[in-house]
């Protein structure tokens, strides 16, 4: 169990970033968890849908990693502990064998055991409305070895897939639920899921609630929350006003224009949660004046990252070197994000035969801060002789255009994956028709290091082997990369024992309120 | 009578047509689709392309518009495309509270109207009537979501007196669901407030200059009653009238106040759902 003093100070050594000062008021003895209490969470958006297996929402996740749980789980560290599996074994490259938990039961009183194990690695890859089926797509079959114990058959070596199962692919959901009322889980999630918290109702753009699960598995810490209340407020200013006059305990996420406002303020705590995220412009490889490289490159060049994170992000970030962010193992920090050299830049246009300059078309998102970057991001190519157009769209439109691939350069926001293969491979792998890699970057010797990486088991091969993708990245251009953000959040000073993992999820388990 | 109410009704089919396959058009046309919207973080474009066809998406245009009009005369609306909930549902649960915030809002905005539009209008050209000229001109001219926010920060924020955000029904808990729509209400009141203001005082004033009311004066009616049983009765036709205009735009159109204190109204379901490219979820609202 963490305290509070031990999880500001786990925030403050994970992110790198000085120690947030604890609120004065803090009361003695307070580090004793006491049962009780509703926790209330402002969310920025409503949840999308209670079936873990069909979301494609990062919002949805927060939810779930209280109601449900997959086999295994991250720590602080992103290191793998074990969740619903209380070990695991690998034979052979090609071979995954899980020993699931004894004694666990479903909210609805059925048996969680291999049988549901391998019920539910079916459904992510036969359903479908399942958004799981490419993270499961090296599984070939799940065998049932005895009543606690599955062997996942696996197509190819893939070292990401641990990690991968830290999260909403095979997040266990109750068999017997998905049979009787598979239609309605995606709204109702009562008896659905293994966590410390029970789904018990989501009036939409109200509140979702959830409560305590009484025979929780794990009677280590909590549960000690009796119910956790989630409310969509929309708008950030009054979110931060809710949270600030007392409505609400918790919220998701804090705007970079409010963070040093926030601190100043002695009833707000503040956490600077390092995220795994990678925020970026793809570059369109598929057509002028991006399919040449010199062009991506001057681009590149001509932009002043300390510039965009100081003074449209206000520090809440740190400049990219490439897709994997700080908080990640196979982070490299010898590799420099690129510099500005607008002499470099003014050669590459005069290399990609555009010396006098050229102008393309930018597409964001319509959301202030998108607007702000991309303005500064105009001003900075202005200075080296290209002009940039602003296309301002919302997030529907983004997402058609840059899955038909019709864009120059745009805006593209990962919330991030504990491996890094979840930041690259997708994006940069040669992958015919629509897929993430937006940029349409078909490289032999990136889809060459993109496969060792997942046939590799060694972490320390795989850290090589991922900087050594940076670098080409880093010549190659799909993207040029901006920030890796970090995820501030904050609380009432009442709420004590929350353990801040770089996934961004806030886990309420070993939380309880002062 | 029956022919012409006949003869109405048969004449709206072409209108309702024509606005729902507009609207059914216009959605369909403007870019990014729902699957995309669904599986943003989907690398399968196999997947995308099977519920595509499930959900009878790769149909043409005019199919699609065929069988949702199909399903609409037997009486279904058809099920939202993001998390599958019959849309009739969906609708009419936001129904309730949008219709509170409306009734709220119209309630407050009365209060301020009546004696403000009476006494304006029976004060021409005092300082009373250039306060309410004042008073007009600023609720007409304040943004919704500005004075939403300068509310928050007084009775919220400073003061503590009221909810920020959220909705409480009121048909449950009738004080705090008060309480929860307070805010709102005042943010919409005070806009309509100012047009009902302006709105009573002409009419006030062209109902004054009629012959029965120097008629009823020359009787020796007091002033009071005159106004009171007289002009009023005659002066709150256009008052009505506009009343009437501003419930549905306020049921339906609070998106912004609706946004800004998280309540689960119809406006911000339509918003969400045109952002999430909801076809059915649109259509029906």
């Amino acid at each position: 169990m963490a305290t509070r003093r031990d999880f500001l100070l786990m925030c403050a050594v994970a992110s790198g970033l000085p120690l947030v000062s604890p609120d004065p008021r803090q009361a003695a003895g307070a580090d004793v968890p006491k049962k009780g209490g509703t926790l209330r969470v402002g969310f920025y958006i409503e949840a999308a849908t209670m079936d873990p297996h069909f979301s494609g929402s990062k919002i949805d996740r927060q939810v779930y990693h209280n109601i449900y749980e997959p086999l295994v789980t991250l720590d602080v560290k992103l290191g793998i502990k074990p969740g619903l599996a209380e070990s695991w074994q690998q034979p052979d490259p090609k071979t995954l064998i899980f020993k699931l938990r004894r004694g666990v039961k479903f909210h609805d009183g059925t048996d969680f055991n291999a049988e549901a194990a391998r019920f539910n690695f079916n459904r992510m890859k036969t359903e479908p409305k399942s958004v799981r089926k490419g993270e499961v797509a090296s599984i070939d079959s799940v065998d049932v070895v005895d009543a606690y114990t599955i062997k996942l058959n696996l197509k190819r070596p893939d070292a990401a897939l641990l990690a991968t199962l830290t999260d909403r692919a095979v997040m266990m959901v109750s068999p017997k639920v998905v049979q009787e009322r598979g239609s309605e889980l995606e709204r109702n999630a009562r008896g659905a899921g293994t966590g410390p918290f029970e789904f018990v109702e989501w009036v939409k753009d109200a509140h979702l609630l959830i409560k305590r699960n009484e025979s929780y598995w794990n009677k280590q810490g909590g549960p000690y929350l009796e119910r956790v209340r989630y409310r969509p407020i929309p708008d950030d200013t009054v979110k931060l006003q809710s949270l600030q006059s007392g409505e609400i305990d918790v919220m998701d996420y804090v705007q970079p224009r409010d963070v040093a406002a926030v601190r100043a303020d002695r009833n707000v705590v503040v956490v600077d949660v390092p995220s795994l995220a990678d925020f970026a412009y793809q570059l369109n490889h598929t057509r002028p004046p991006f399919a040449t490289k010199a062009l991506r490159q001057a681009v590149a060049y001509a932009l002043d990252l300390d510039q965009i994170v100081k003074g449209v992000w206000l520090n809440v970030g740190v400049p990219a070197n490439g897709p994997i962010p700080p908080t990640s193992w196979a982070y490299d920090k010898t590799i420099s994000p690129i510099r500005r050299d607008l002499a470099r830049a003014k050669a590459k246009l005069a290399e990609g035969g555009q010396a006098a300059g050229f102008t393309f078309t930018m597409t964001t998102n319509n959301i202030p801060i998108n607007v702000q970057e991309a303005e500064v991001i105009q001003a900075q190519l202005r200075e080296a002789g290209i002009t940039m157009k602003i296309k301002l769209v919302d997030s529907a439109t983004l997402l058609a255009d840059g899955n038909s691939k019709n864009f120059e350069m745009i805006s593209y926001q990962w919330s991030g994956r504990p491996d890094p293969d979840g930041n690259t491979y997708q994006f940069y792998r040669t992958t015919p028709g629509t897929s993430l890699n937006w940029s349409g970057i078909s490289n032999p010797q990136v889809d060459a290091l993109l496969d060792r990486t997942r046939e590799v088991s060694s972490q320390s091969e795989r850290k090589k082997l991922f900087s050594e993708l940076t670098k080409i990245l880093q010549d190659e251009l799909p993207m040029v990369f901006i920030i890796h953000p970090i995820e501030p959040k904050a609380f009432s000073p009442k709420v004590q024992g929350y353990e801040p993992i770089p996934d961004g999820m806030m886990r309420f388990k070993d939380v309880w309120l002062q | 009578m029956g022919r012409l109410v006949l003869r109405r009704l048969g004449a709206t089919v072409p209108v309702l047509l024509l606005v729902t396959a507009g609207v059914f058009l216009l959605l369909h046309l403007t870019p990014g689709d729902p699957i995309d919207v669904m599986m943003a973080e989907s690398v399968d474009a196999t997947v995308k392309e099977t519920l595509r066809r499930e959900l009878g998406l790769d149909r043409p245009l005019h199919v699609q518009y065929a069988a949702w009009m199909g399903r609409l005369l037997r009486g279904d609306l058809g099920r939202s495309i993001r998390n599958g909930e019959p849309v009739i549902e969906s609708v009419s649960r936001r129904l309730r509270p949008s219709l509170e915030l409306a009734l709220f809002a119209m309630a407050i905005s009365l209060v301020i109207a009546f004696p403000l539009g009476v006494v304006s209008a029976i004060r021409r050209n005092t300082p009373i009537d250039r306060a309410g000229a004042t008073f007009a001109l600023f609720g007409i001219c304040m943004p919704n979501f500005l004075l939403a926010l300068l509310l928050i920060f007084l009775f919220g924020v400073t003061l503590r007196w009221l909810p920020i955000s959220g909705y409480t029904d009121p048909l449950e808990e009738p004080w705090n669901g008060l309480r929860s729509l307070a805010l709102p209400a005042v943010t919409l009141g005070l806009a309509l407030a100012a047009v009902v203001t302006r709105t009573l005082r002409s009419s006030l004033l062209e109902a004054l200059a009629e012959d029965y009311v120097r008629t009823a004066r020359a009787k020796g009616l007091s002033e009071w009653r005159v106004i009171w049983s007289h002009v009023l009765k005659n002066a709150l036709i256009p008052v009505v009238t506009v009343l009437g205009l501003q419930l549905g735009t306020l049921i339906g159109g609070a998106v912004i106040t609706e946004y800004v204190f998280a309540l689960p109204g119809v406006g911000r379901l339509v918003v969400d759902a045109v952002f999430a490219r909801d076809y059915p979820l649109v259509q029906a609202a």
